[in-house]
């Protein structure tokens, strides 16, 4: 018995091994149905009149190589440049191309189109070719200026009336705000995807995505941040990203007295940030005091989030007088509407008055910035950017001077920050290999399929 | 006004005051029909709003009940015994059973007030419901509250239910919106309409009024009314004016909606428009209009029907009566008919008749007293030139008996005295004869200034005779005056007997004024002296044939002067003052007529 035994168990081992490498093992084919909320008129990456969105950098990043990327860390890596390189003061940057790289249509990357793609992004540098590298002539020093290379709007795109790109998926068809159905590139330089194509339905509210995992029309689906606990709970598979994405209050003018410094103090104390992340979005991010997480700035800590109603209160009183304040929001984000309901709240616990509203002209309005580059320096220049407040001064490399710049912003009193908030994912039974990602990217291009539901 | 007019006029009057009258009454009791029926209406809609407000109260209770009696709210229970609540795992609890009872608010309060979840205010967790009766026991029926919401206030038809599973109660607070759309499920017959107020402010405010259609036209009419409910929270009624267009105009009652601890939380507005009643009343006036119209039409054409048959006796009798003025004494009118006016017609004949005999009467009594005084006259003047020449003829016959040798003498005497006698019987009798032989004047061009100023110069003379006192003449004659059509001759002898005239009125002395003037198409003459004036008894008689006030005169100056002045087209008056003196006045026209 003995003897039988041990070849059994060899046999069975063996077995097992057989099976589990066959599970792990990549898979080409199939089709990557994802579902999508936004449902952007245009794919092209330089677009200033669409709405900055992780899920824009998403479909982006499947068209349009970027000429560098950030891994999670947020080191630089070479992507369709394979160098780069400074000239003394930061202000002009040589950037060396990759050669044998083509776009969509077979055509060559070259420099020139390279410097035409990112003149269309960003018009005020100065760019030209130089042989196989563009000179990027910036208006003023600018350290961070590779790093803000690997922002999605700077993908390489050809624009001679079709759009095209040099990433690892190429537009199958294209009905905007809608469908969009990408395929696989057999000869993209950093190789072939493992799926065929993808899908992305668009303009799919959460919970229509979600039914759409349930019942398994996609495969890979946004699930709102309150909501994400909610559906792990219920055994589906959501991966959280870091907080990405800031939920902060946005004055529409500069204070213009001292006493109107004192009732935005008074605002800012009111809020209670720990009850909107807890109850509202259910823990699905975290209470903010200042605009950059502390996961990428490691001084977040520093900025107090509690509440204090009393200080608030007596804070309040030391203004005669005030005229209400108007809080407008996106009617269409329910997040954004309890959200700005619970900041009404909270004001009028310490005396001020906040009149919702869904218009765009409002004193201040509740808004929600996506952290577009691991850089923090970069993050927080966007967000500057994106929240119209002046850009950002950084004396130096150093966490001091970042700390400084942030400071300054929030000091302005032009911004309140509530809540930086995680961006999750609804990822069906056959997704393999999905790896999550700092910036909240989704990297398509690794996932493959399995034929089979565990 | 002619008789016919007053008759037409009195008709039409009573037309239009018969048509006034019946249109007023109509309208009166249009109006009153009008107003009950809508006062019926709108104890109609009233009782249909409270019928529908409790039905959808029952409704509220119904559903509350059935969420407090509910597995979910039983675990919530259960959950809050146990500790502190979990406010994120019933942040969407309240929206999604809302939602599946049809309710627009709900709200789970723990025992001390908080809210655990809202379905009208999500993000309100935690704070607390300041309207949950906390020391009344619950109220078994549905109540008016409001609910406070991020974006306002709303009223709300709401119900409470206690739910006592575990140590605690859970309160389930449950209702449903009282907005337009419960406005809208009211059946309201056309011409009326439902508006309500939302009583969360101290004072009128605009946007709180709503109609089915959301927002109120106007709403700033409505305000007083709403504000004396506010103050007198009962029951008003207002007409409400929304335009000068009448028709527009609505009564609007005002119903106050109270809440639990007696609120003023609402107010139903019920409008019921006019413009039917305006219409009707319109209609009834245009009818009132036609037929007061044709009712004066006929009228008119009746009146002047009934007045021609009327009026003509009256008109005959008035042209009569014109033609006896006219001197036509024997004119008769035709007996028509035996009525009131043919008795009219018959007395005006016998009185037409009377006068003519009267006046033949008259004529024989005055000319019997013309002759009379004629004769008297004749009489008197022959009597005294008889009796001097009477007594020198029986002076001649004593004479030539007594004195035979002084008879030449005496006849020599005698015989002038006789002749001069004899002249003043020759003058007399010319007189008579001149007054009888007025010569028709021989019209010309005259200077009437010159014509005065040769009679001034004839008498300038006498006027300063040595015999008598003097007598200051004065000229004023006007400049310039036109020439008149007058007979010279004739003018001449008229003022120079009233120069006379006035001489025989100064035996004292005095002042003559003879004064020209004209005036608009008649030229004046004015004799003034400042004599010893008339009596007004003389001036009545002054021109009267044969009527002197002198001892001597024969009446006849004036008679005459009256007699050219006539003749000439003119007319003749006299002013005077007893003591201070006479004027008289010659009035011509500048163009004769003959």
């Amino acid at each position: 018995m003995r003897r039988f035994a041990l070849p059994l168990l060899a046999a069975s081992s063996l077995l097992l091994v057989v099976a589990a490498s066959a599970a792990t093992r990549p898979h080409y084919g199939g089709i990557l149905r994802v579902a999508l909320r936004a449902a952007p008129a245009s794919l092209d990456p330089a677009d200033p009149n669409q709405p900055g969105s992780l899920a824009r950098s998403n479909i982006s990043r499947l068209m349009f190589d970027t000429l560098v990327t950030l891994d999670n860390r947020g080191r630089l890596h070479p992507s369709v440049a394979t160098s780069w390189e400074a000239e003394p003061g930061n202000q002009r940057w040589h950037v060396y191309l990759r050669r044998g790289l083509s776009f969509h249509d077979g055509s060559a990357v070259t420099s020139d189109a390279v410097a035409a793609s990112l003149r269309a992004a960003n018009p005020t540098w100065k760019i030209f070719p130089l042989g196989d590298a563009v000179v990027i002539e910036c208006d003023a020093p600018d350290p961070n200026l590779p790093a803000e290379l690997a922002l999605s709007r700077n993908g390489i795109a050809k624009r001679d009336g079709k759009l095209l790109g040099t990433g690892p998926f190429a537009v199958a068809d294209w009905q905007p705000g809608k469908k969009l159905t990408l395929t696989a590139r057999d000869d993209y330089w950093g190789g072939r995807p493992f799926v065929d194509s993808i899908v992305i339905e668009m303009g799919k509210s959460f919970r229509d995505q979600m039914i759409s995992l349930d019942l398994g029309k996609a495969d890979l689906i946004e699930v709102a941040p309150e909501q994400a606990h909610r559906a792990a709970m219920e055994n589906r598979s959501v991966q959280s990203s870091a907080p990405l994405e800031l939920m902060a209050l946005v004055f529409t003018r500069d204070r213009q007295s001292a006493e109107e410094g004192r009732l935005r103090q008074a605002l800012v104390l009111s809020i209670d940030r720990a009850a909107m992340n807890t109850v509202l979005l259910q823990g699905g991010g975290e209470p903010a005091g200042g605009l950059l997480p502390n996961w990428m700035s490691g001084y977040a800590f520093l900025f107090t989030t509690d509440v204090n109603l009393p200080q608030a209160r007596q804070v309040r009183g030391e203004v005669r007088q005030a005229s209400p304040w108007t809080l407008g929001y996106d009617p269409a984000d329910p997040v954004a509407r309890v959200v700005a309901e619970r900041v009404a709240l909270n004001a009028r616990d310490a005396g001020l008055s906040l009149q919702l509203s869904g218009s765009n002209s409002a004193d201040l309005r509740l808004v929600r910035v996506p952290l577009v580059s691991l850089d923090p320096r970069v993050a927080l220049a966007s967000l500057a950017t994106a929240l119209g407040l002046p850009q950002p001064k950084f004396p130096g490399d150093s966490g001091d001077s970042l700390y400084a710049a942030e400071t300054a912003l929030l000091d302005s009193q032009r911004v309140i920050p509530l809540l930086h908030v995680r961006v999750a994912a609804g990822i069906g039974p056959t997704v393999r290999n999905w790896t999550a990602s700092a910036d909240g990217i989704w990297p398509l291009q690794d996932v493959w399929l399995s034929a089979e539901k565990p | 006004m002619s008789f016919r007019r007053k008759l037409l006029a009195v008709f039409a009057l009573t037309v239009f005051l018969s048509v006034v009258a019946v249109t007023w009454i109509v309208s009166a009791v249009t109006r009153r029909a009008f107003e009950r029926s809508n006062e019926e209406r709108t104890v109609a809609l009233i009782a249909q709003f409270r019928r529908e407000f409790n039905r959808r109260g029952e409704e509220v209770v119904r559903r509350v009940q059935a969420i407090a009696a509910s597995d979910a709210t039983t675990r919530m229970a259960l959950a809050l015994s146990h500790g502190a609540p979990d406010y994120g795992a019933y942040l969407t609890e309240g929206k999604t059973i809302a939602d599946n009872q049809q309710l627009d608010f709900l709200e789970f309060v723990d025992s001390q007030g908080t809210i655990i979840s809202s379905a009208q205010w999500p993000a309100k967790f935690g704070y607390k419901e300041i309207s949950l009766p906390a020391a009344q026991p619950t109220p078994k029926e549905a109540f008016l509250r409001r609910e406070d919401l991020p974006d306002g206030a709303a009223l709300s038809l709401s119900a409470i239910r206690e739910v006592n599973v575990g140590d605690k109660p859970l309160y389930v607070i449950g209702g449903r919106r009282i907005d337009k759309d419960f406005l809208a499920t009211l059946e309201l017959p056309a011409g009326m309409r439902a508006m309500f107020y939302q009583n969360f402010a101290t004072e009128f405010s605009l946007q709180l009024l709503i109609d089915p259609s959301g927002t109120v036209q106007q709403p700033d009419r409505i305000a007083p009314l709403v504000e004396r409910v506010q103050q007198q929270k009962e029951e008003t009624i207002e007409l409400i004016h929304w335009s000068s267009d009448a028709g527009d105009d609505e009564t609007v009652h005002a119903i106050p909606l109270m809440g639990q601890d007696n609120q003023l939380l609402g107010i139903l507005l019920v409008g019921n428009s006019r413009r039917p009643y305006v219409e009707l009343r319109q209609r009834i006036r245009s009818a009132a209009l036609l037929v007061g119209g044709g009712g004066i039409l006929l009228a008119i054409l009746l009146s002047g029907w009934v007045a021609a048959r009327v009026t003509r006796p009256v008109e005959q009798l008035a042209a009569a009566a014109r033609e006896v003025a006219a001197g036509n004494w024997n004119t008769q009118v035709e007996v028509s008919s035996s009525d009131e006016l043919g008795e009219l017609a018959e007395s005006f004949n016998r009185m037409t008749h009377e006068l003519l005999d009267q006046k033949e009467r008259l004529v024989q009594t005055e000319r019997v007293a013309a002759w009379r005084e004629l004769a008297r006259r004749l009489a008197h003047e022959l009597k005294n030139p008889l009796f001097p020449l009477q007594l020198t003829v029986e002076n001649l016959i004593r004479a030539r008996e007594q004195t035979p040798e002084q008879f030449e003498e005496v006849l020599r005497e005698s015989s002038s005295t006789l002749l001069a006698e004899i002249s003043n019987l020759k003058t007399i009798i010319s007189r008579f004869s001149e007054f009888s032989r007025m010569p028709q004047p021989q019209f010309q061009r005259v200077q009437l200034n010159e014509v005065v100023a040769n009679v001034a110069r004839l008498f300038q003379a006498q006027l300063r005779a040595p015999d008598r006192a003097a007598i200051d003449c004065q000229l004023q004659l006007a400049e310039p005056m036109e020439p008149i059509a007058a007979d010279p001759e004739l003018l001449h002898r008229a003022i120079s007997n009233l120069v006379l005239n006035a001489m025989d009125a100064m035996p004292q002395g005095g002042t003559l004024q003879l004064r020209t003037r004209q005036q608009e198409d008649r030229a004046y003459v004015e004799i003034s002296d400042t004599g010893t004036g008339l009596t007004p008894e003389e001036c009545e008689r002054l021109f009267t044939p044969y009527y002197t006030s002198k001892e001597h005169g024969t009446g006849l100056g004036l008679a005459i002067v009256q007699s050219v002045v006539s003749d000439h087209g003119g007319r003749i008056s006299v002013q005077s003052q007893a003591g201070r003196g006479t004027t008289f006045v010659i009035e011509l026209p500048r163009k004769s007529s003959n």
